[in-house]
Protein backbone atom coordinates (compact mmCIF):
# COMPACT_ATOMS: atom_id res chain seq x y z
CA UNK A 1 0.00 0.00 0.00
CA UNK A 2 1.04 3.07 -0.51
CA UNK A 3 1.16 6.65 0.58
CA UNK A 4 -0.59 8.93 -2.06
CA UNK A 5 -0.30 12.80 -2.32
CA UNK A 6 -3.94 14.55 -1.91
CA UNK A 7 -4.27 16.29 -5.30
CA UNK A 8 -5.35 20.39 -5.47
CA UNK A 9 -9.20 19.39 -5.46
CA UNK A 10 -8.53 16.68 -2.17
CA UNK A 11 -6.59 19.65 -0.54
CA UNK A 12 -9.10 22.41 -1.22
CA UNK A 13 -12.06 20.06 0.27
CA UNK A 14 -9.94 19.12 3.36
CA UNK A 15 -9.04 23.27 4.16
CA UNK A 16 -13.06 23.55 3.04
CA UNK A 17 -13.98 21.00 5.67
CA UNK A 18 -11.34 22.12 8.42
CA UNK A 19 -12.82 25.63 8.35
CA UNK A 20 -16.11 24.67 8.39
CA UNK A 21 -15.54 23.01 11.58
CA UNK A 22 -13.80 25.95 13.02
CA UNK A 23 -10.35 25.08 12.42
CA UNK A 24 -8.02 22.60 14.55
CA UNK A 25 -9.19 23.91 17.93
CA UNK A 26 -6.21 24.01 20.66
CA UNK A 27 -8.26 21.41 22.74
CA UNK A 28 -8.34 19.02 19.83
CA UNK A 29 -5.10 19.63 18.95
CA UNK A 30 -3.62 19.00 22.69
CA UNK A 31 -6.13 15.88 23.05
CA UNK A 32 -4.32 14.49 20.10
CA UNK A 33 -0.82 15.29 21.21
CA UNK A 34 -2.04 13.92 25.02
CA UNK A 35 -3.32 10.50 22.10
CA UNK A 36 0.12 10.18 20.62
CA UNK A 37 2.43 10.63 23.89
CA UNK A 38 0.70 8.10 26.02
CA UNK A 39 0.47 5.79 23.51
CA UNK A 40 4.52 6.02 22.55
CA UNK A 41 5.08 6.21 26.34
CA UNK A 42 2.95 2.93 26.96
CA UNK A 43 4.76 1.14 23.81
CA UNK A 44 7.83 2.20 25.44
CA UNK A 45 7.33 0.83 29.06
CA UNK A 46 6.20 -2.41 27.37
CA UNK A 47 8.95 -3.06 25.00
CA UNK A 48 10.46 -3.95 28.75
CA UNK A 49 8.35 -6.64 30.00
CA UNK A 50 4.41 -7.38 29.92
CA UNK A 51 2.18 -5.55 32.57
CA UNK A 52 -0.91 -4.79 33.70
CA UNK A 53 -3.15 -1.91 33.91
CA UNK A 54 -1.91 -0.53 37.31
CA UNK A 55 1.77 -1.38 36.60
CA UNK A 56 1.11 0.87 33.53
CA UNK A 57 -0.47 3.70 35.17
CA UNK A 58 1.69 3.89 38.17
CA UNK A 59 4.64 4.07 35.59
CA UNK A 60 3.47 6.38 33.57
CA UNK A 61 1.86 8.28 36.27
CA UNK A 62 -1.56 8.57 34.42
CA UNK A 63 -5.47 7.11 35.96
CA UNK A 64 -6.03 3.89 35.88
CA UNK A 65 -8.97 4.09 33.69
CA UNK A 66 -7.26 5.93 30.87
CA UNK A 67 -4.18 3.66 30.89
CA UNK A 68 -6.93 0.98 30.39
CA UNK A 69 -8.77 2.87 27.29
CA UNK A 70 -5.47 3.56 25.60
CA UNK A 71 -4.51 -0.49 26.18
CA UNK A 72 -8.08 -1.59 24.71
CA UNK A 73 -7.12 0.43 21.58
CA UNK A 74 -3.93 -0.68 21.04
CA UNK A 75 -5.16 -4.26 21.71
CA UNK A 76 -8.04 -3.69 19.10
CA UNK A 77 -5.42 -2.44 16.44
CA UNK A 78 -2.86 -5.67 16.97
CA UNK A 79 -0.44 -3.40 18.60
CA UNK A 80 -0.51 -4.89 21.95
CA UNK A 81 -1.78 -8.74 23.06
CA UNK A 82 -2.48 -10.73 26.21
CA UNK A 83 0.10 -12.61 27.91
CA UNK A 84 -1.31 -14.18 31.12
CA UNK A 85 -2.26 -12.81 34.42
CA UNK A 86 -0.92 -11.23 37.28
CA UNK A 87 -3.30 -11.41 40.73
CA UNK A 88 -6.57 -10.26 39.44
CA UNK A 89 -5.44 -8.45 36.17
CA UNK A 90 -4.90 -9.71 32.69
CA UNK A 91 -0.32 -8.61 31.24
CA UNK A 92 -0.33 -6.81 28.29
CA UNK A 93 2.46 -7.50 25.98
CA UNK A 94 3.95 -5.21 23.09
CA UNK A 95 3.13 -7.65 19.85
CA UNK A 96 5.85 -7.89 18.18
CA UNK A 97 5.06 -6.46 14.53
CA UNK A 98 4.47 -3.63 12.17
CA UNK A 99 1.73 -2.12 12.91
CA UNK A 100 -1.72 -3.21 10.58
CA UNK A 101 -0.47 -0.50 7.38
CA UNK A 102 2.76 -1.28 7.25
CA UNK A 103 1.92 -4.78 7.15
CA UNK A 104 -0.57 -4.44 4.57
CA UNK A 105 2.29 -3.10 2.19
CA UNK B 1 -27.15 -3.01 -1.58
CA UNK B 2 -29.30 -0.31 -2.85
CA UNK B 3 -28.96 3.22 -1.22
CA UNK B 4 -29.93 5.52 -4.03
CA UNK B 5 -32.60 7.68 -3.37
CA UNK B 6 -33.87 10.67 -4.45
CA UNK B 7 -36.90 12.47 -3.56
CA UNK B 8 -39.01 11.47 -7.14
CA UNK B 9 -38.44 8.01 -5.39
CA UNK B 10 -42.18 6.71 -3.90
CA UNK B 11 -41.78 3.84 -1.64
CA UNK B 12 -44.63 2.21 -1.00
CA UNK B 13 -43.84 2.24 2.97
CA UNK B 14 -41.04 4.18 4.62
CA UNK B 15 -39.67 2.32 8.06
CA UNK B 16 -38.62 4.13 10.47
CA UNK B 17 -35.60 2.50 12.26
CA UNK B 18 -33.29 -0.11 11.04
CA UNK B 19 -33.42 -2.05 14.52
CA UNK B 20 -35.10 -5.52 14.93
CA UNK B 21 -38.05 -4.11 14.75
CA UNK B 22 -37.46 -1.82 11.72
CA UNK B 23 -35.55 -4.80 9.73
CA UNK B 24 -38.20 -7.25 10.36
CA UNK B 25 -41.17 -5.09 9.61
CA UNK B 26 -39.51 -3.68 6.50
CA UNK B 27 -38.48 -7.48 5.17
CA UNK B 28 -42.41 -8.72 6.38
CA UNK B 29 -43.12 -6.16 3.52
CA UNK B 30 -40.59 -6.42 0.89
CA UNK B 31 -41.86 -10.02 0.63
CA UNK B 32 -45.11 -8.84 -0.41
CA UNK B 33 -43.97 -7.19 -3.19
CA UNK B 34 -43.70 -3.87 -1.94
CA UNK B 35 -41.14 -1.39 -2.16
CA UNK B 36 -39.61 -0.45 1.48
CA UNK B 37 -37.20 2.54 2.23
CA UNK B 38 -35.85 1.40 5.48
CA UNK B 39 -34.34 5.12 7.39
CA UNK B 40 -31.68 4.35 10.29
CA UNK B 41 -29.99 7.25 11.95
CA UNK B 42 -27.30 5.44 13.00
CA UNK B 43 -24.17 4.88 10.32
CA UNK B 44 -25.02 0.62 10.44
CA UNK B 45 -28.70 -1.03 10.46
CA UNK B 46 -28.71 -3.17 13.57
CA UNK B 47 -30.47 -1.50 16.20
CA UNK B 48 -29.53 -2.30 19.52
CA UNK B 49 -29.86 -5.81 19.34
CA UNK B 50 -26.37 -6.04 17.40
CA UNK B 51 -24.61 -4.98 20.17
CA UNK B 52 -26.24 -7.96 22.82
CA UNK B 53 -23.96 -10.65 23.45
CA UNK B 54 -27.04 -13.33 23.88
CA UNK B 55 -30.99 -13.64 24.36
CA UNK B 56 -32.89 -14.88 27.16
CA UNK B 57 -34.20 -17.04 27.90
CA UNK B 58 -32.48 -19.41 24.98
CA UNK B 59 -28.94 -17.56 25.41
CA UNK B 60 -28.52 -18.17 21.74
CA UNK B 61 -26.34 -15.51 20.33
CA UNK B 62 -27.71 -12.25 19.49
CA UNK B 63 -25.85 -11.36 16.17
CA UNK B 64 -26.63 -14.92 15.32
CA UNK B 65 -30.41 -13.72 14.84
CA UNK B 66 -29.87 -10.13 13.71
CA UNK B 67 -26.58 -10.43 11.34
CA UNK B 68 -29.12 -12.92 9.03
CA UNK B 69 -31.78 -10.24 8.95
CA UNK B 70 -29.86 -7.41 8.40
CA UNK B 71 -28.01 -9.12 5.45
CA UNK B 72 -31.43 -10.12 3.91
CA UNK B 73 -32.85 -6.82 4.33
CA UNK B 74 -29.31 -5.16 2.57
CA UNK B 75 -29.70 -8.05 -0.61
CA UNK B 76 -33.45 -7.46 -0.81
CA UNK B 77 -34.40 -6.50 -4.34
CA UNK B 78 -37.80 -4.32 -3.02
CA UNK B 79 -35.79 -2.33 0.37
CA UNK B 80 -34.02 0.36 -0.06
CA UNK B 81 -31.57 1.72 2.60
CA UNK B 82 -31.00 5.02 3.82
CA UNK B 83 -27.94 5.21 6.93
CA UNK B 84 -26.88 7.81 8.92
CA UNK B 85 -30.66 9.57 7.91
CA UNK B 86 -33.09 11.16 10.63
CA UNK B 87 -36.54 12.18 10.11
CA UNK B 88 -36.99 15.30 10.35
CA UNK B 89 -40.84 15.69 10.04
CA UNK B 90 -44.30 13.87 8.38
CA UNK B 91 -46.54 16.03 6.85
CA UNK B 92 -49.54 14.17 5.90
CA UNK B 93 -51.86 15.88 2.58
CA UNK B 94 -54.40 13.88 0.58
CA UNK B 95 -53.51 10.79 2.27
CA UNK B 96 -49.98 10.90 1.60
CA UNK B 97 -47.30 11.08 3.83
CA UNK B 98 -44.87 13.45 3.04
CA UNK B 99 -41.38 12.80 4.76
CA UNK B 100 -38.50 15.00 5.28
CA UNK B 101 -35.72 13.41 5.59
CA UNK B 102 -31.81 14.66 6.53
CA UNK B 103 -28.90 12.32 5.19
CA UNK B 104 -25.80 13.37 7.31
CA UNK B 105 -22.35 13.56 5.36
CA UNK B 106 -20.42 10.38 5.85
CA UNK B 107 -17.43 11.66 3.94
CA UNK B 108 -16.98 8.33 1.80
CA UNK B 109 -18.50 7.35 -1.35
CA UNK B 110 -20.22 4.43 -0.19
CA UNK B 111 -19.79 3.38 -3.91
CA UNK B 112 -16.12 3.75 -4.05
CA UNK B 113 -15.80 2.13 -0.76
CA UNK B 114 -14.74 -1.17 -0.85
CA UNK B 115 -14.58 -1.88 3.20
CA UNK B 116 -10.51 -2.46 3.30
CA UNK B 117 -10.11 -0.17 6.30
CA UNK B 118 -6.61 0.80 5.85
CA UNK B 119 -7.88 4.93 6.17
CA UNK B 120 -8.80 3.11 9.64
CA UNK B 121 -5.45 2.00 10.01
CA UNK B 122 -3.61 4.91 8.80
CA UNK B 123 -6.03 6.98 11.23
CA UNK B 124 -4.36 8.74 14.26
CA UNK B 125 -7.43 9.70 15.79
CA UNK B 126 -8.96 8.12 18.34
CA UNK B 127 -11.91 8.34 20.70
CA UNK B 128 -14.42 6.96 22.77
CA UNK B 129 -16.01 4.15 20.53
CA UNK B 130 -20.28 4.35 21.27
CA UNK B 131 -20.25 1.41 19.72
CA UNK B 132 -18.91 0.11 22.56
CA UNK B 133 -20.70 2.16 24.96
CA UNK B 134 -17.58 4.51 25.41
CA UNK B 135 -15.52 1.45 27.03
CA UNK B 136 -13.37 0.97 23.50
CA UNK B 137 -11.84 3.36 21.22
CA UNK B 138 -12.19 3.77 17.84
CA UNK B 139 -10.58 5.61 15.04
CA UNK B 140 -12.10 8.67 13.77
CA UNK B 141 -12.68 7.19 10.21
CA UNK B 142 -13.75 3.61 10.75
CA UNK B 143 -16.19 0.61 9.85
CA UNK B 144 -18.79 1.47 12.98
CA UNK B 145 -18.40 -2.34 14.12
CA UNK B 146 -17.10 -5.97 12.76
CA UNK B 147 -20.43 -6.79 11.20
CA UNK B 148 -21.90 -3.37 10.41
CA UNK B 149 -23.85 -3.06 7.02
CA UNK B 150 -23.09 -1.41 5.47
CA UNK B 151 -19.48 -2.64 5.63
CA UNK B 152 -18.36 1.11 4.58
CA UNK B 153 -16.21 3.46 6.75
CA UNK B 154 -17.66 6.48 8.05
CA UNK B 155 -15.67 9.76 9.01
CA UNK B 156 -16.63 11.79 12.30
CA UNK B 157 -16.17 15.41 11.12
CA UNK B 158 -16.24 16.08 15.38
CA UNK B 159 -13.19 14.79 16.21
CA UNK B 160 -11.52 14.53 13.30
CA UNK B 161 -7.78 16.14 13.00
CA UNK B 162 -8.14 16.69 9.26
CA UNK B 163 -4.77 15.56 8.71
CA UNK B 164 -5.34 13.66 5.33
CA UNK B 165 -4.08 10.37 5.44
CA UNK B 166 -7.09 8.47 5.56
CA UNK B 167 -7.46 10.04 1.55
CA UNK B 168 -3.51 9.04 1.01
CA UNK B 169 -4.00 5.45 1.76
CA UNK B 170 -7.51 4.79 0.13
CA UNK B 171 -7.27 2.55 -2.82
CA UNK B 172 -10.32 3.65 -4.40
CA UNK B 173 -10.24 7.61 -3.86
CA UNK B 174 -13.53 7.15 -1.81
CA UNK B 175 -12.87 10.06 0.45
CA UNK B 176 -14.85 13.01 -0.28
CA UNK B 177 -14.23 15.40 2.40
CA UNK B 178 -16.52 17.90 0.67
CA UNK B 179 -19.88 16.02 1.48
CA UNK B 180 -22.73 17.88 2.29
CA UNK B 181 -25.90 17.20 4.31
CA UNK B 182 -28.73 16.34 2.08
CA UNK B 183 -31.92 16.80 2.42
CA UNK B 184 -35.22 14.71 0.89
CA UNK B 185 -38.69 14.79 0.99
CA UNK B 186 -39.84 11.05 0.05
CA UNK B 187 -43.85 10.79 -0.63
CA UNK B 188 -45.16 7.21 0.91
CA UNK B 189 -48.37 5.57 1.35
CA UNK B 190 -47.52 4.27 4.32
CA UNK B 191 -45.04 4.81 7.04
CA UNK B 192 -44.30 2.47 10.10
CA UNK B 193 -42.55 4.00 13.16
CA UNK B 194 -39.71 1.42 14.40
CA UNK B 195 -37.64 4.02 16.61
CA UNK B 196 -36.30 1.81 19.26
CA UNK B 197 -35.63 2.83 22.95
CA UNK B 198 -32.94 4.65 24.59
CA UNK B 199 -31.60 4.11 28.36
CA UNK B 200 -32.14 6.96 30.99
CA UNK B 201 -29.03 8.63 32.30
CA UNK B 202 -26.84 6.34 34.98
CA UNK B 203 -26.54 9.42 36.72
CA UNK B 204 -30.60 9.81 36.97
CA UNK B 205 -30.33 8.88 40.66
CA UNK B 206 -28.30 10.95 42.14
CA UNK B 207 -28.04 9.04 45.27
CA UNK B 208 -26.28 6.02 43.72
CA UNK B 209 -23.25 8.31 42.57
CA UNK B 210 -22.57 6.83 38.79
CA UNK B 211 -20.74 10.14 38.15
CA UNK B 212 -18.17 9.31 40.88
CA UNK B 213 -17.60 5.64 39.90
CA UNK B 214 -16.38 3.73 36.39
CA UNK B 215 -17.08 1.02 38.48
CA UNK B 216 -20.90 1.92 38.35
CA UNK B 217 -21.75 0.30 34.35
CA UNK B 218 -24.91 0.87 32.10
CA UNK B 219 -26.30 -2.88 31.70
CA UNK B 220 -25.49 -2.38 27.70
CA UNK B 221 -21.77 -1.70 28.94
CA UNK B 222 -22.21 -5.23 30.01
CA UNK B 223 -23.42 -6.69 26.95
CA UNK B 224 -20.64 -5.23 25.65
CA UNK B 225 -17.90 -6.83 27.86
CA UNK B 226 -20.04 -10.13 27.53
CA UNK B 227 -19.41 -10.09 23.99
CA UNK B 228 -17.07 -12.08 22.31
CA UNK B 229 -14.96 -9.54 21.10
CA UNK B 230 -15.84 -7.00 23.26
CA UNK B 231 -13.63 -3.99 24.35
CA UNK B 232 -11.24 -5.72 26.61
CA UNK B 233 -11.87 -9.61 25.26
CA UNK B 234 -13.44 -10.35 28.85
CA UNK B 235 -15.22 -8.86 31.52
CA UNK B 236 -12.91 -6.46 33.08
CA UNK B 237 -13.74 -3.13 35.55
CA UNK B 238 -13.52 -0.13 33.13
CA UNK B 239 -11.93 1.66 35.99
CA UNK B 240 -8.79 -0.21 36.24
CA UNK B 241 -8.95 -3.67 34.57
CA UNK B 242 -9.56 -5.82 37.41
CA UNK B 243 -11.07 -8.81 36.87
CA UNK B 244 -14.18 -8.22 39.25
CA UNK B 245 -14.79 -11.02 41.90
CA UNK B 246 -18.25 -9.66 43.10
CA UNK B 247 -20.96 -8.50 41.33
CA UNK B 248 -23.78 -7.19 41.61
CA UNK B 249 -27.22 -5.73 39.50
CA UNK B 250 -29.26 -2.73 41.09
CA UNK B 251 -33.04 -3.63 39.52
CA UNK B 252 -35.47 -0.56 38.74
CA UNK B 253 -32.45 1.70 38.98
CA UNK B 254 -33.73 4.10 36.34
CA UNK B 255 -37.91 2.72 36.29
CA UNK B 256 -40.56 2.29 38.90
CA UNK B 257 -39.52 5.75 40.40
CA UNK B 258 -42.00 8.97 40.01
CA UNK B 259 -39.05 10.87 41.27
CA UNK B 260 -37.04 10.66 38.07
CA UNK B 261 -39.99 10.73 35.54
CA UNK B 262 -40.07 6.93 34.69
CA UNK B 263 -43.01 5.39 37.25
CA UNK B 264 -43.59 2.21 34.59
CA UNK B 265 -41.67 -0.53 34.86
CA UNK B 266 -38.93 -1.33 32.13
CA UNK B 267 -40.68 -4.99 31.99
CA UNK B 268 -36.86 -6.68 30.39
CA UNK B 269 -34.69 -5.75 32.96
CA UNK B 270 -35.75 -8.54 35.09
CA UNK B 271 -34.92 -11.02 32.61
CA UNK B 272 -31.74 -9.47 31.21
CA UNK B 273 -30.70 -9.32 34.59
CA UNK B 274 -30.73 -12.71 34.87
CA UNK B 275 -29.55 -13.64 31.64
CA UNK B 276 -26.19 -11.57 32.17
CA UNK B 277 -25.88 -12.90 35.98
CA UNK B 278 -26.07 -16.35 34.07
CA UNK B 279 -23.21 -15.12 31.43
CA UNK B 280 -21.21 -13.59 33.99
CA UNK B 281 -20.87 -16.91 36.39
CA UNK B 282 -19.41 -18.97 33.30
CA UNK B 283 -17.09 -16.19 32.02
CA UNK B 284 -15.98 -15.32 35.78
CA UNK B 285 -16.60 -18.70 37.69
CA UNK B 286 -15.54 -17.27 40.78
CA UNK B 287 -17.05 -14.29 40.93
CA UNK B 288 -19.96 -14.02 43.72
CA UNK B 289 -23.46 -12.39 41.46
CA UNK B 290 -26.02 -10.78 43.40
CA UNK B 291 -29.73 -9.00 41.87
CA UNK B 292 -31.22 -7.10 44.56
CA UNK B 293 -34.70 -6.88 43.23
CA UNK B 294 -38.17 -5.25 44.27
CA UNK B 295 -40.03 -8.79 42.29
CA UNK B 296 -39.12 -10.43 39.77
CA UNK B 297 -41.28 -10.25 36.55
CA UNK B 298 -40.65 -13.72 34.87
CA UNK B 299 -43.59 -13.27 32.79
CA UNK B 300 -42.96 -14.96 29.07
CA UNK B 301 -42.65 -18.38 28.16
CA UNK B 302 -39.97 -20.44 29.50
CA UNK B 303 -38.98 -17.01 32.28
CA UNK B 304 -39.44 -18.76 35.37
CA UNK B 305 -37.72 -21.79 34.89
CA UNK B 306 -34.84 -19.21 33.20
CA UNK B 307 -35.38 -17.67 36.80
CA UNK B 308 -35.03 -21.22 38.67
CA UNK B 309 -32.17 -22.22 36.65
CA UNK B 310 -30.29 -18.65 37.64
CA UNK B 311 -30.96 -19.62 41.76
CA UNK B 312 -29.96 -23.10 41.15
CA UNK B 313 -26.26 -22.05 39.45
CA UNK B 314 -25.61 -19.75 42.63
CA UNK B 315 -26.34 -16.66 42.02
CA UNK B 316 -27.63 -14.36 45.15
CA UNK B 317 -31.47 -12.86 44.66
CA UNK B 318 -31.72 -10.17 47.77
CA UNK B 319 -35.12 -8.83 47.75
CA UNK B 320 -34.96 -5.47 48.71
CA UNK B 321 -34.03 -1.75 47.61
CA UNK B 322 -30.59 -0.14 47.15
CA UNK B 323 -30.65 3.17 48.73
CA UNK B 324 -27.40 4.65 48.20
CA UNK B 325 -23.82 3.60 46.64
CA UNK B 326 -20.84 4.95 47.73
CA UNK B 327 -17.11 4.71 45.72
CA UNK B 328 -14.72 3.37 48.66
CA UNK B 329 -11.29 2.26 48.35
CA UNK B 330 -10.00 0.45 45.85
CA UNK B 331 -12.53 0.88 43.20
CA UNK B 332 -15.05 -0.89 44.92
CA UNK B 333 -18.72 0.10 46.31
CA UNK B 334 -20.74 -0.02 49.34
CA UNK B 335 -24.17 -0.87 48.59
CA UNK B 336 -26.49 0.67 51.60
CA UNK B 337 -29.55 -1.79 50.98
CA UNK B 338 -33.04 -2.43 52.98
CA UNK B 339 -34.18 -6.43 52.41
CA UNK B 340 -36.77 -7.64 53.65
CA UNK B 341 -35.35 -10.97 53.45
CA UNK B 342 -33.71 -10.36 57.33
CA UNK B 343 -36.12 -9.05 59.76
CA UNK B 344 -33.79 -8.27 62.65
CA UNK B 345 -31.34 -7.16 60.05
CA UNK B 346 -33.08 -4.73 57.30
CA UNK B 347 -30.54 -2.33 56.90
CA UNK B 348 -27.26 -3.97 55.73
CA UNK B 349 -23.82 -2.72 53.91
CA UNK B 350 -22.74 -4.68 51.33
CA UNK B 351 -19.19 -3.98 49.28
CA UNK B 352 -18.71 -5.04 45.50
CA UNK B 353 -16.24 -4.30 43.14
CA UNK B 354 -18.68 -3.49 40.25
CA UNK B 355 -22.29 -2.85 40.05
CA UNK B 356 -24.66 -2.81 36.94
CA UNK B 357 -27.62 -0.63 37.07
CA UNK B 358 -31.22 -1.56 35.52
CA UNK B 359 -31.84 2.26 34.05
CA UNK B 360 -34.86 2.95 32.58
CA UNK B 361 -36.67 2.79 28.70
CA UNK B 362 -37.31 5.12 27.25
CA UNK B 363 -38.88 6.45 23.73
CA UNK B 364 -35.61 6.58 21.12
CA UNK B 365 -37.92 9.41 18.95
CA UNK B 366 -40.85 11.51 20.10
CA UNK B 367 -42.11 12.16 16.90
CA UNK B 368 -45.22 14.18 18.52
CA UNK B 369 -43.79 17.64 17.62
CA UNK B 370 -42.75 17.26 13.45
CA UNK B 371 -45.57 14.26 12.50
CA UNK B 372 -49.11 13.61 13.14
CA UNK B 373 -48.62 10.61 15.49
CA UNK B 374 -49.42 11.58 19.39
CA UNK B 375 -47.52 10.01 22.32
CA UNK B 376 -48.66 9.42 25.58
CA UNK B 377 -47.61 10.48 29.06
CA UNK B 378 -44.65 8.87 29.04
CA UNK B 379 -43.08 9.56 25.49
CA UNK B 380 -44.33 6.57 23.69
CA UNK B 381 -46.12 6.41 20.68
CA UNK B 382 -49.91 5.98 21.76
CA UNK B 383 -52.36 3.42 20.26
CA UNK B 384 -56.01 4.88 19.73
CA UNK B 385 -57.28 1.45 21.44
CA UNK B 386 -55.76 -1.53 22.99
CA UNK B 387 -56.85 -3.49 20.76
CA UNK B 388 -54.69 -2.38 17.47
CA UNK B 389 -51.24 -2.44 19.26
CA UNK B 390 -49.58 -0.79 16.10
CA UNK B 391 -52.19 1.43 14.96
CA UNK B 392 -51.22 5.31 15.94
CA UNK B 393 -53.90 8.12 16.00
CA UNK B 394 -52.44 9.26 12.56
CA UNK B 395 -53.80 6.96 9.45
CA UNK B 396 -51.44 5.08 7.34
CA UNK B 397 -48.99 5.29 10.00
CA UNK B 398 -48.01 2.74 12.43
CA UNK B 399 -45.59 1.68 15.70
CA UNK B 400 -43.73 -1.09 16.01
CA UNK B 401 -41.53 -2.51 19.03
CA UNK B 402 -40.09 -0.18 22.04
CA UNK B 403 -40.88 3.16 19.93
CA UNK B 404 -44.21 1.65 21.52
CA UNK B 405 -43.53 0.94 24.84
CA UNK B 406 -41.23 -1.06 26.66
CA UNK B 407 -41.03 -4.84 25.40
CA UNK B 408 -38.72 -7.49 25.42
CA UNK B 409 -37.22 -9.00 21.74
CA UNK B 410 -39.89 -11.72 21.45
CA UNK B 411 -42.87 -9.50 21.62
CA UNK B 412 -40.60 -6.69 19.16
CA UNK B 413 -40.28 -9.24 16.58
CA UNK B 414 -44.16 -10.69 16.79
CA UNK B 415 -45.56 -7.07 16.69
CA UNK B 416 -43.31 -6.06 13.76
CA UNK B 417 -44.45 -8.22 11.78
CA UNK B 418 -47.81 -7.39 13.12
CA UNK B 419 -47.25 -3.61 12.10
CA UNK B 420 -45.96 -4.80 8.70
CA UNK B 421 -49.09 -6.72 7.94
CA UNK B 422 -51.62 -3.65 9.19
CA UNK B 423 -49.73 -1.85 6.71
CA UNK B 424 -49.95 -4.13 3.53
CA UNK B 425 -53.81 -3.74 4.16
CA UNK B 426 -53.89 -0.58 5.06
CA UNK B 427 -52.28 -0.08 1.48
CA UNK B 428 -54.37 -2.87 0.09
CA UNK B 429 -57.36 -1.26 0.88
CA UNK B 430 -56.50 2.38 -0.16
CA UNK B 431 -55.62 1.06 -3.26
CA UNK B 432 -58.58 -0.88 -3.88
CA UNK B 433 -60.46 2.33 -3.04
CA UNK B 434 -58.38 4.11 -5.72
CA UNK B 435 -59.41 1.09 -8.15
CA UNK B 436 -63.05 0.92 -7.16
CA UNK B 437 -63.58 4.46 -7.23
Amino acid sequence: MTMKTLTPEQKQALATLRSSLGGISEQKRQAQKRLVTARKAIQKFLEAHPATVPQIAAALQMPTDEALWHVTGMRKYGKVAESGEEGDYPLYALVVQEDRVAAAQ
Amino acid sequence: MNTHVNSDFTPDALVIGAGIAGLQSALDLADQGLQVLLVERQPSIGGHMIALSKVYPTLDCASCITTPKMSAAAHHPNITILTNTEVEGIETRDEVHHVRLLQKPTYVNFDKCIGCRLCEYACDTEYPDPFEEGLGSVKAIAVPFTNAIPQKAVLNAEVCGTCGSCARVCPTGAIEYDQQPRRLMIRTDAVIVASGFNLNALTVKPQYNAQRSRNIISPLMLERLLAPHGPYGRVLRPSDGKMPSSIAFVQCAGSRDESIGVSYCSRVCCMYAIKQAMLLSGALPLADITIYYMDIRAFGKGYEQFYQNAKAMGINFVRGKVARINPVEDGDLSLHVETTEDAENPLQERRHDLVVLAQGMIPGWQPSATTPVTCSANGFVAAPTLTAPTATTAPGIFVAGTAAGPKDIVDTIAEAGAAAMQASQYLYQKRSAILVG
